[in-house]
């Protein structure tokens, strides 16, 4: 699940540590939930798996763009736009365009690896509905939640509040607010 | 602003006009033709285009002398002084003082106001006051009272107006004093007033005793033109030059040999020679006189011996003999009389006129230039003497020493503002035309002397006119536009006159003069940049590096190594000397080659007028002059001044030696014409991986060639430079930082041991690399070449990184640290080239090969529908050098000189192992050692 | 030894823990935190002072664009001085920032955590100061725009043969890679510094600058891909910036200048410098904000034996260009190394370089020197100095004696030329203390990570070892 889709109704479930978190993850995997996300002040090991991100790629694109820019923009001036005789070198002097164009090869493929991550990682919004749950300020310091969706056991009555409690977390909230 | 009383109603509608025009121009007021009809140069139309430069002829005298100058004037501002082809003086080139005389028009420190007493007053004031009316009544019917005092001057105009005058005041008494016009030349012969004159050209072997004949004197010019030429084809009959000289001069550090002695060596030295002339068989204890003698009398009638202004009228007197004894006499020196009014006539010198002054003979004193306040001993006293005159009158062109002193100031004309004439050193007849009207409305000489006679203003050109027909110019307005044109009178030279030495100087033994132990002898010479003084306020000659020393900007006793260890003294530690009662602390400079036991004195510093450039610059010597017209004291003590700071002098080349590098070459000729039989050894030329040729699309490559064996280092080229490039002036402070902004600099090497080095001179300015180091390490493109091989330098496009002077292996290029063009005062903005862009604050610059003048030739050659050759442009350096040792043409025109001198083997690039393939490329001095004297 | 092998020597060498202290998560957090909340006096002392530093530096630039260069003591010959080795200097330090931050993570070496956020702090802030002084140095620096490809009506462009825009690409690069790595990896201790404002204004403005972190699954697995993707990015720039500035002297023809060792030896320099800088920043700061169980001995063991590896590549360059220059047998190449340098104007400059450069760091053999507080301060002080000399020494005593001995001249700097380097030291100090009082001057989450990773007790269940 993604964090975004955070719906009125899902449930929040508060752990001391990674490791109960981690249990808990794989305990409700295994009831079959799909709808999972973890929050952490620290990097969760192994956490829910993912999907490969597309990042490199696009860093990899940005990163030959640059290059490839930097280098016409050289060409462009020195040699087409207005060339003239300098110390009696060539125009077109490959070795000395080299520099630039590495430079801006990494200059683009960092900023798109910047821009990207806050892009994929929805950072552009300083508010999220998770932050109304009172005690959550915890997650960026020491505390690690699990938000489960019970969209995929929709029976009656909600088994989900009672696999929670099985895990004994240090205490369990419904999310109310819209995302 | 304009008042022209003349008539001449078209052209004055003109002037008019012009005048608005150049208002525009911001230059409000201060473009004055003169009223009169001037006329341009021979070969330029007389109509008048504004923006289109005009050159004119005309003269300038120095010391007495005159040398025909051709001027260029930009909407009648004169802004070039060069050299006249066709007067003998000149034969085109110009000198420092010349070229710097353009600065001296503008100067702003000029005197601008007539002063009677410590008010202001007017000129019709003062024309009043010395009007015959007024002035009978002070200095009596026959003018007995009346004095005047005079520089020394052949100019026939003063010559006629003084006589006029003279008719008024019958006993009126004439004076003429400069420190540097000595008696003694002419008191060494019989006859009156005779000078020497020499054809340098003719002699084989030279030998100068302390005689500076190729940098100062009035003909150096065409002497240093005369002894080049011998010089130029090393093979074909060089001349040999040996210099026996006190000082280190110009002529000293060209010479093949080079004897340094004190002064009071000197007539022994010439007995020597005379008397192993005389001998039948060669025999003199001094080995240096015997080699020189066996080579003089081996070109007996083709050499030539040449006496210093300065030597005593015994050493004239011998030197003479010499010629004579060799039969020179006639062939390479004859000798002539003096052109100078009054020339050997003891009662016009200014003794008298000082014992008069004090006897209270004299009532009125007019003092007409020089300044002999500041130019004469402490023991005559001027100054104060003067102040006692009670009705004194200097006419100057600034409110200097003696101005002070006087009670009557009116400023002078400068000689581009007056009417005059002067007499060339062998006499021909000079015109002085003036190309602006004074720009303070100074007077001239002639303008003071005839308002005395009560004559209308404006009468001194009818006044030159009528002189000039008596010369000889014909007095209808076709024979006068000649003359105009050609800025002399050919055909007035004066005639060769007998002369024979006082048989008695001959005679008289000299009394040697034992000094005390530790003492030193004292030599005093003009400064090297800044004359007797009179040239001190000039900016450009005060950052002329002296062409010996390289000091800008101060003199200093320059003392030999010998006597630096003797005194425990250091470049810049001050020297304390006494004489009599006279003492004088100076900062004492260390020369290699300078004699020991003698200290040389610059005159020309420590000024104390009101110039602003001059006050405050180095030591006045003068106070330390003994007697007038001695230029050598001895039994000088001499020790390091306690409690004096020492002096950094501002030095533009502090390291004198090529420490075994070779970027300036030199070899003798024996070694030169052995060279000559192995094939010549082919130009290397350094790899690259470009085609070589990709150079030559353009039709007309420039390219410059620089003769060592030619050059030198008069230091002309630089003023020529300064001058067409409009380079500022930066002052002491920076020079000191090595900050100079010369794009042409002469780097002086000695080599050899310090007691008696050789000297090699070498011209440096941009090499326009085809392959320039400084242009591919410009980051915005603002140094680039040109389709004709120039290395450009694009000042609004530069930055300043200075990037290219790093990577520049010759270093020629100039850096704006502050903007230097700021302060320039509105005058001196006139004095600028308007061709040449003015570099602000932040911007490299460096040598462009006059680019303006080759611009302004390729064009005004498509506009005349002419085929645009080389040899059409010449830069100023170039036209200025006395010598010819720079040639500049292109390399695409095989027969042109500049690649002619290329086929000698000579030829060589400066550093040329680095590849930058440069366009100016030298020629290796060539020396021609006496090989008697070669062990020694 | 090479550079990739000290750190893994660092490692090895289990003698001192990595991490000290076994206070909760939350205890840690705050007790890292605590500097943004609460002002020392020492604080306010270090700021009065490093303010003058700053004046100081803006006297001197408005001085020097107002009156123009000529205020300083350059020179023809020596058109180049202090300006340009202030620049090169500062650039150097900057390097240590991202060689530890990028390089070792990718090295995989787990002790630059706790320090990386210090070093990349400085490398941003000593590239502040060196951006200064190629502009200042321009005869028009407001138009130093000019050396950027911009369209103009005239079609006038740079000129990419030279250095120099070589170097307005690099360095501007290098800044910019440095400072996105710098907040990426501040983004997580923002939300913690957010989460535990004392106020409303705080916790706003961490908010903002935290963008909405909370730490998801989802975030920390794309925020360690993208940190990754930065450091792979970041480290070859390392290498090249100081390259390319080596440039500017080694494209040209100068002797003592001309040398195609220069890339390497000025990165080794470079590094050399900037590991000084962080020890001269981190034994006080250690001090101040009671970092001793975060910033432990190893630390400033692994950094002084780093500083030791770089001390010997440097002296084996020195050594190298001075052999060379004997063996080219060119007269002027032989001049500028074997007289100009040691016994020239210059020469006490050149024995007290090599002194600190490379005698002084060989007192890292001992390793009781490396974890003594007072011997790497003192050291790394020295070393910093003496990496200043140096680059004084290559554009000085290179340019003062050249080819043509006509054009040799001293160069002697103004109280300007001192000024404008004082008034930079100042400004740096004025820039860090701002950081230390505002950002947490520890990656918080990284130390907490490293803490469990170190400590498998508190960990239960399988983790990756």
């Amino acid at each position: 699940m993604h964090d975004q889709t955070l719906t009125p109704g899902v449930y929040m479930a508060e752990f001391s540590s990674a490791a109960e978190l981690n249990s808990a993850v794989r305990v409700l995997s295994g009831h079959g939930y799909t709808l999972l996300e973890t929050y952490s002040p620290v990097p969760l090991t192994p956490g829910i798996p993912r999907r490969r991100s597309r990042l490199p790629i696009v860093v990899f694109i940005a990163g030959l763009l640059g290059g490839a820019a930097s280098y016409a923009i050289q060409w462009y001036a020195n040699v087409y736009s207005y060339p003239l005789d300098i110390g009696g070198r060539p125009a077109h002097a490959v070795p000395a365009f080299l520099i630039a164009t590495f430079e801006g090869t990494v200059l683009c493929a960092s900023l798109a690896a910047f821009v990207g991550l806050f892009v994929v990682a929805r950072l552009t919004r300083p508010w999220n509905p998770v932050f109304e749950i009172d005690g959550f300020e915890r997650a960026t310091i020491d505390r690690y939640w699990l938000a489960v969706n019970p969209a995929d056991k929709l029976t009656v009555p909600d088994p989900t509040p009672g696999d929670l409690r099985r895990l004994s977390p240090l205490r369990i909230v419904r999310l109310e607010t819209q995302s | 602003m304009h008042d022209h009383h003349d008539d001449d109603l078209t052209r004055r509608t003109f002037l008019k006009a012009l005048g608005a025009s150049v208002a525009l121009a911001g230059l409000d007021g201060c473009t004055r033709i003169p009223a009169e009809k001037i006329l341009p140069f021979v070969d330029e139309p007389a109509e008048f285009t504004p923006g289109v430069p005009v050159h004119y002829a005309t003269s300038m005298m120095l010391d007495g002398y005159a040398t025909g100058l051709v001027v260029e004037a930009n909407d009648g501002r004169p802004t070039k002084i060069e050299g006249n082809p066709d007067h003998p003086a000149s034969l085109g080139a110009a000198g420092i003082l010349e070229q710097a005389s353009l600065l001296q028009l503008y100067d702003p420190d000029r005197a601008k106001f007539v002063r009677s007493g410590t008010s202001a007053s007017t000129w019709s004031d003062f024309a009043h006051a010395m009007a015959p009316a007024a002035l009978r009544q002070r200095v009596g019917a026959q003018g007995a009272g009346l004095a005047l005092l005079l520089e020394p001057t052949s100019s026939p105009l003063v010559g006629d107006t003084l006589a006029s005058l003279q008719r008024l005041y019958p006993e009126m008494r004439v004076h003429y004093y400069a420190p540097l016009v000595p008696a003694a030349a002419s008191a060494a012969f019989t006859e009156v007033a005779v000078i020497p004159q020499y054809d340098v050209h003719a002699a084989d072997v030279i030998l100068s005793v302390g005689a500076d004949f190729l940098a100062s004197g009035p003909f150096h010019l065409r002497y240093a033109r005369e002894f080049a030429d011998r010089r130029r084809a090393p093979l074909a009959g060089m001349n040999r030059l040996y210099v026996a000289e006190t000082g280190f001069t110009v002529t000293g550090a060209t010479a093949d040999h080079r004897l340094r002695c004190r002064p009071r060596e000197i007539e022994p030295f010439l007995e020597s020679i005379l008397a192993t002339l005389a001998a039948a068989s060669a025999s003199s204890s001094d080995g240096w006189a015997l080699a020189v003698a066996s080579d003089l009398r081996a070109h007996s009638g083709a050499s030539l011996v040449i006496a210093g202004d300065h030597l005593s009228p015994r050493a004239h007197a011998l030197v003479a003999a010499i010629n004579m004894a060799l039969g020179n006499t006639g062939h390479t020196v004859w000798y002539v009389q003096s052109p100078l009014l009054g020339a050997g006539q003891p009662s016009v010198t200014l003794p008298p006129l000082v014992a008069a002054m004090r006897s209270g003979a004299v009532d009125t004193l007019v003092c007409i230039g020089g300044n002999p306040s500041y130019m004469t001993p402490r023991a005559v006293g001027f100054s104060e003497i003067m102040r006692r005159v009670p009705n004194s009158v200097y006419v100057g062109l600034h409110e200097n020493e003696t101005a002070r002193d006087a009670r009557w100031f009116v400023p002078a004309a400068h000689y581009l503002e007056s009417w005059g004439d002067a007499r060339a050193y062998d006499g021909t007849y000079s015109i002085v035309q003036p190309l602006v009207q004074p720009l303070h409305h100074g007077k001239s000489a002639v303008e003071v002397l005839l308002a005395m006679t009560g004559a209308p203003a404006g009468h001194s050109l009818a006044m030159l006119r009528s002189t000039a027909a008596r010369i000889g110019v014909a007095s209808d307005d076709a024979g006068w536009s000649t003359a105009l044109r050609q800025g002399f009178v050919a055909g007035t030279a004066s005639s060769r006159i007998p002369a024979t030495p006082r048989p008695e100087l001959l005679a008289r033994a000299v009394p040697a003069t034992n000094s005390a132990a530790g003492s030193v002898d004292v030599v005093f010479m003009p400064g090297a940049c800044v004359h007797d003084g009179s040239f001190a306020n000039n900016g450009w000659l005060q950052e002329l590096p002296d062409p010996v020393t390289k000091l800008t900007w101060d003199n200093a006793a320059l003392i030999g190594p010998g006597t630096a260890r003797r005194l425990g003294l250091d470049t810049g530690d001050p020297l304390l000397l006494r004489h009599a009662s006279e003492t004088l602390t100076i900062p004492a400079l260390i020369v290699p080659g300078h004699p020991n036991d003698v200290a040389t004195l610059h005159f020309g510093y420590g000024r104390t007028g009101a110039e602003g450039v001059a006050k405050g610059v180095g030591t006045n010597v003068y106070q330390f002059w003994p007697t007038m017209d001695e230029f050598v004291i001895s039994g000088v003590s001499a020790e390091r001044a306690p409690g004096v700071a020492r002096t950094d002098f501002a030095i533009t080349q502090t390291h004198w030696t090529m420490d075994g590098r070779d970027q300036a070459r030199s070899d003798t000729l024996g070694n030169y014409r052995a060279s000559q039989r192995n094939e010549k050894t082919p130009q290397r030329t350094p790899l690259t991986i470009y085609d070589p040729q990709r150079r030559l699309e353009s039709p007309i490559q420039w390219a410059m060639t620089i003769d060592l064996g030619t050059c030198i280092g008069c230091s002309a080229c630089v003023v020529a430079c300064q001058s067409e490039n409009n380079i500022p002036v930066v002052g002491r402070d920076d020079v000191a930082k090595s900050r100079e902004m010369h794009w042409l600099r002469i780097d002086r090497y000695l080599e050899g041991n310090e007691d008696n080095p050789q000297v090699v001179t070498q011209p440096m300015l941009c090499q326009h690399c085809e392959n320039a180091p400084c242009e591919y390490v410009c980051p915005v493109g603002a140094t680039v070449h040109s389709p004709d091989g120039l290395n450009e330098m694009v000042y609004n496009r530069c930055v300043g990184t200075r990037f290219c002077s790093n990577n520049c292996p010759y270093k020629v290029r100039r850096f704006n640290w502050f903007d230097y063009n700021d302060e320039i005062s509105e005058t001196e903005r006139m004095a600028r080239n308007p061709d040449v862009t003015v570099r602000g604050r932040g911007v490299m610059e460096k040598c462009t090969f006059c680019v303006q003048r080759i611009r302004e030739a390729e064009i005004s050659a498509g506009t005349n529908g002419r085929t645009f050759r080389g040899t059409d442009v010449t830069t100023a350096c170039q036209q200025s050098c006395p010598t010819n040792a720079i040639t500049f043409g292109s390399l695409t025109e095989p027969d042109s000189a500049v690649m002619r001198r290329r086929e000698e083997s000579r030829l060589y690039d400066v550093l040329a192992e680095l590849g930058t393939e440069p366009r100016v490329r030298y020629l290796a001095r060539i020396r021609n050692p006496n090989p008697d004297l070669e062990s020694g | 030894m090479s550079v990739s092998r000290a750190p893994a020597a660092a490692t090895k060498s289990e003698s001192f823990p990595l991490l000290k202290g076994n206070e909760g998560d939350a205890a840690l957090t705050d007790h890292l935190l605590a500097s943004l909340w609460s002002t020392p006096r020492a604080w306010w002392l270090l700021f009065a002072l490093s303010s003058l530093g700053t004046l100081l530096l803006l006297a001197t630039v408005t001085y020097t664009v107002v009156r123009g260069i000529g205020t300083w003591g350059n020179n023809i010959p020596v058109a180049w001085a202090f300006g340009i080795t202030n620049f090169v200097w500062w650039i150097g330090i900057g390097h240590a920032g991202t060689f530890i931050s990028a390089f070792l993570l990718l090295l995989n070496q787990r002790w630059r955590g706790s320090i990386n956020r210090v070093a990349e702090a400085m490398t941003i802030f000593a590239l502040v100061n060196a951006g200064l002084f190629p502009v200042l140095h321009l005869g028009r620096p407001w138009f130093f725009y000019w050396l950027i490809p911009y369209p103009a009506t005239m079609n006038v462009w740079p000129n990419f043969k030279s250095a120099l825009p070589w170097d307005v690409a690099a360095v501007s690069t290098y800044f910019t890679v440095s400072l996105l790595f710098w907040y990426l990896g501040l983004v997580p201790d923002l939300a913690s510094a957010r989460d535990r404002a004392p106020t409303r204004t705080r916790r706003l403005i961490y908010g903002i600058f935290a963008m909405g972190w909370r730490g998801s699954g989802f975030q920390w697995q794309r925020y360690r891909i993208a940190y990754v993707l930065l450091a792979g990015l970041a480290t070859p720039l390392v290498i090249s910036v100081h390259s390319v500035v080596s440039l500017d002297f080694s494209i040209t023809q100068l002797p003592g200048w001309h040398s195609t060792i220069f890339p390497p030896y000025f990165v080794v320099g470079a590094i050399y410098s900037g590991l000084a800088m962080v020890l001269i920043l981190l034994i006080p700061l250690r001090r101040a904000l009671n970092l001793y169980d975060v910033i432990t001995r190893k630390h400033l063991d692994a950094i002084a034996k780093l500083m030791l590896t770089m001390g010997l590549i440097l002296t084996y360059s020195y050594v190298m260009e001075t052999f060379m220059a004997w063996y080219s047998a060119n007269t002027a190449e032989r001049y500028t190394y074997l007289v100009s340098r040691p016994f020239g104007p210059y020469a006490v400059t050149y024995w007290i370089m090599t002194l600190l450069n490379v005698v002084s760091p060989q007192l890292f053999w001992m390793r009781r020197l490396r974890t003594n507080t007072v011997a790497l301060f003192l050291i790394s002080g020295g070393i910093l100095v003496g990496m200043w000399m140096e680059r004084f020494i290559i554009i000085v005593t290179s340019l003062n004696r050249d080819f043509l001995t006509s054009s040799w001249h001293t160069y002697f700097p103004t109280w300007v030329d001192w000024g404008l380097l004082a008034g930079s030291v100042g400004f740096f100090g004025f820039l860090f203390l701002l950081f230390v009082r505002w950002v947490p001057s520890v990656a918080i989450s990284e130390v907490k990570e490293l803490r469990q990773q170190q400590a498998p007790a508190r960990l239960a269940g399988d983790h990756d070892a």
